[in-house]
């Protein structure tokens, strides 16, 4: 009797042992999960990385962020303020009902009703209003000129009609109304926990391997990992630094390494009067050295990328130049690689006024990517070889953000990515001067403000042609980067890593970990 | 008794009231939430229709009365993050974070008395040495440390039990917990071992030291001439004086590791309510850390009540007065 127990719980163990081994289930340790079902409460990235394997984008992107179609085939401005889009036919929901434009402009019209704290309106800040031409045809007017409407659209999921504007959080959590057209149907999820998820096999994107996926939420680097070596997971995303020289050495394991979207960007506060005083020979002085573009450059040339990529990011990053990576609509071919000489640094800084430097404080984020503290101190140090006392502190991200809101800091660094592949958004935020009434500058934490430069961007915003759109960006890209409105300092590098031999996986530079990209090795 | 009771109830409404007030004044001495959570496309506009919505624009004392009706009609908010009732938030993950206190709890006392008054009583012998020898690695070695140690060990390299996560929840007597699996204990059993280390070498320390004294006196020396069996004395004599401190540390221990499992939580990705805590502290998610933090001061007066009645118990000196 004993033994027979005995014997069916060592069996059951051993099934348990095998279960993440069986044939088409995959099963991925994730960092970050969604924090609702609903694909309208939240613009969180892993939010939308987690949902779009339930519902599908209006545009979809491809693994450089550029646009590709998604639920809509084909888009095209028919007047200045009118886009038309040329939706995708025989796609059905997971309920077996027809996709059609009715099920589009309700998904755009519930947004504004239901969106949470982290507002998915801003997708849908240009509409006015969306008119039904047929089933397959829709037509979005828009306030002013929208160039980049179809840019927001690439996070417009779209539920079915029948939803219903009643419908929450917790009608979408328990899956009643978890209804997508996406490659995979929702089995069940709870917050912080596992998301699982059943082949859809309706797809019109067609076949993809795995009947079954889990993505378990392990916020924890070290157990993510632990649960990769322990075969509890097929796949982890964001290996820690720490680890990854030991894992790529290791034969029974495989990294994946890709750039991302983030970049380190210093930045300086050109404001007339400095929020933290900077201060010469011991003594505060009123002005501010950071309005002078030759310190800025100073700042610039001292810092040594090469070291922060191979030395303190242990090969993770690339040595950036500019606000976004290579290949994003408005990146610049013009601005060249950047150059590391502190003897012109110095002599920038003493035609400026300053030959014995001065001393300053230097605020950044310490939990937000990998590498944010580590990079602010090296550049501590960087600059103090031009003569400068740079006070540098690492903060929590929950303490920096509100204060660099209030613009508590002379000068900072935090992480920006461009999630939508193109310069308006990034550009737009950081860089543009201040206009709360067409919601620019509204990242702009430095008081930076130039004309020529506002003046090339908006042109742009007004630009409809995506050629000449993307000219103009180009030359608004170059010239911020020429008058060092931010210091861009490296772009960070993701790794992910699967046990050896098992899958194949493109990693995407939007760090998304799409269960239907991958599939078993060969 | 009665008016005691009163009493140990009044100071717990006050706690928690001061509480609620601390968690109010931290939240806004850090910093707008909102700027924690927002999105970086969201514009100035959007920035501050939200903060009107989530009445962030009001001066503190008025957020603090509103939240105040808001309890007075019995609702406790809604978790800014996920959208879900904090209620029922932290409710969903409560009953993980109790199965994991509880069996590691049980292993504590379980281990931890037995081998304490094994050490007390042959002090010399060379298992009560060993015994001690790992009382101070338990709580002097650091609990993630040894998560990871029996991760490693355990699932890296023997593979015998899962690295982390709950297991399946089965039902006993109408409760969902995964104590009632196989599956359920094959997952708990490590972060429990893990959660248990430093209040096991606790108990073990405070037994010995009780045992080693109490063996001294007088009474064990008249019960010994009485002709009771070292059993005897051990049993119904000197475990009951010696525990009065250890049951004083245990309720202090038991609110502390029910209130405060996040390590281990985060290392055995273990669903509990610790975890959930962290993260809302990050994000300022104000009204999950409130409720939270007044479910901690209710459990802790609780605790502290049962203890005092268990003392009384104990001791029938020690009275329980309403007045001092």
């Amino acid at each position: 009797m004993i033994s027979n127990k005995l014997r069916s719980a060592v069996a059951a163990l051993a099934l348990l042992a095998a279960l993440p081994a069986a044939a088409a289930d995959l099963t991925i340790g994730l960092r970050a999960g969604p924090d609702s079902i609903d694909p309208h409460w939240s613009t969180l990235g892993s939010q939308a990385e987690a949902l779009r394997h339930i519902y599908d984008t209006l545009v979809d992107v491809d693994d450089k962020l550029q646009l590709k179609p998604g639920l809509a085939v084909s888009w095209e401005p028919i007047d200045d303020t009118t886009w038309e889009f040329k939706l995708r036919k025989g796609v059905k929901f997971h309920d077996g009902t027809d996709f059609t434009a009715e099920d589009v402009k309700f998904s755009i019209e519930r947004i504004p009703v239901v969106t949470g704290p982290m507002p998915m309106t801003l997708y849908t800040k240009y509409v006015d209003s969306v008119e039904v031409v047929d089933d397959y045809t829709l037509r979005v007017k828009t306030k002013g000129i929208a160039p980049a409407l179809p840019n927001d659209f690439t996070r417009l999921f779209v539920v079915p009609s029948e939803t219903g504007m009643e419908a929450g959080n917790e009608e979408f959590n328990s899956g009643e109304k978890a209804i997508g057209t996406g490659p995979y149907k929702f089995v069940s999820w709870e917050p912080k926990g596992d998301l699982v998820l059943e082949k859809f096999d309706d797809w019109w994107g067609g076949d993809v391997a795995w009947d079954r996926v889990i993505r378990k939420e392990i916020p924890d680097d070290a157990a993510r990992v632990a649960a990769l070596r322990s075969g509890e997971v097929d796949l982890i995303n964001y290996v820690p630094a720490s680890d990854y020289l030991a894992m790529k050495n290791d034969s029974d394991l495989e990294t994946f390494v890709s750039d991302s979207i983030y970049i380190l960007n210093v930045q300086p506060n050109v404001a007339d009067e400095l929020p933290q005083k900077v201060k010469v020979d011991g003594k505060e002085i009123d002005e501010n050295p950071l309005q002078d573009v030759r310190v800025r450059k100073a700042l610039d040339l001292a810092i040594n990328r090469d070291v922060l990529v191979n030395v303190v990011l242990e090969g993770l990053g690339t040595p950036a130049n500019q606000l976004m990576p290579e290949g994003f609509f408005g990146y610049s071919d013009k601005i060249g690689p950047k150059e590391y000489d502190v003897e012109k640094g110095k002599e920038l800084l003493a035609e400026a006024g300053y030959p014995d430097g001065f001393e300053i404080d230097f605020t950044c984020t310490n939990n937000r990517v990998p590498g944010d503290a580590v990079v602010c101190e090296a550049l501590a140090q960087m600059w103090s070889r031009l003569g400068l006392k740079v006070n540098a502190q690492a903060l929590n991200g929950t303490v920096f953000f509100p204060a660099a809101a209030r613009r508590e800091y002379s000068m900072s660094m935090s992480a920006w990515g461009t999630l939508t592949g193109e310069a308006a958004y990034t550009y737009g935020a950081l860089v543009h001067t201040e206009d709360p009434e067409r919601g620019l500058g509204n990242f702009n934490r430095t008081s930076y403000s130039n004309p020529e430069f506002d003046k090339v961007f908006d042109e742009g915003t007004r630009t409809l042609d995506a050629e000449k759109r993307k000219a103009l960006y180009e030359e608004a890209s170059y010239i911020a980067m020429e008058d060092r409105a931010l210091i861009p300092t490296v772009i960070l590098q993701t790794v992910w890593a699967a046990k050896d031999g098992e899958l194949s996986f493109a990693p995407r530079v939007d760090q998304e970990t799409r269960a239907y990209e991958i599939t078993p090795a060969e | 008794m009665f008016g005691y009771l009163i009493q140990r109830l009044a100071q717990a409404v006050v706690v928690v009231f001061a509480m609620s007030i601390i968690v109010f004044v931290g939240v806004y001495a850090i910093g707008n939430p909102i700027d924690v959570l927002i999105d970086p496309g969201a514009t100035q506009e959007i920035r501050a229709k939200l903060i009107a919505q989530y009445g962030l624009d009001q001066p503190l004392w008025r957020q603090y009365l509103t939240f105040l009706g808001n309890v007075a009609r019995g609702d406790m908010g809604t978790s800014m993050v996920y959208n879900i009732p904090v209620v029922d938030l932290v409710f969903s993950r409560l009953p993980a974070t109790l199965e994991l206190v509880f069996v590691s709890v049980l292993i504590a006392v379980g281990i931890g008395i037995p081998a304490g008054l094994y050490a007390g009583y042959r002090p010399d012998s060379y298992a009560a040495k060993a015994i001690m020898a790992l009382s101070v690695l338990g709580f002097s070695v650091p609990t993630f440390w040894i998560g990871m140690l029996l991760i490693m060990t355990f699932a890296v390299n023997l593979g015998i039990l899962p690295s982390g996560g709950r297991g399946d929840v089965g039902s006993v007597l109408g409760i969902h917990t995964s104590l009632a699996t196989l599956d359920g204990w094959s997952h708990v059993i490590m972060p429990a071992i893990n959660l248990s280390l430093f209040k096991m070498g606790l108990m073990i320390r405070l037994t010995r030291a009780g045992m080693v004294e109490a063996m001294r006196t007088d009474y064990v020396k008249f019960a010994r001439a009485q002709g009771l069996t070292d059993r005897q004395i051990v049993f119904s004599h000197v475990l009951r004086n010696i525990s009065i401190p250890i049951v004083t540390v245990f309720g202090l221990e038991l609110g502390s590791t029910l209130a405060f499992a996040v390590v281990t939580e985060s290392v055995f990705t273990w669903p509990g309510v610790g975890k959930l805590i962290i993260d809302s502290i990050l994000q300022l998610d104000r009204p999950v850390m409130v409720t939270y933090l007044v479910l901690v001061v209710i459990l802790f007066v609780l605790i502290n009540l049962t203890v005092d009645l268990v003392y009384a118990r104990l001791d029938p000196r020690v009275r329980l007065k309403g007045g001092a």
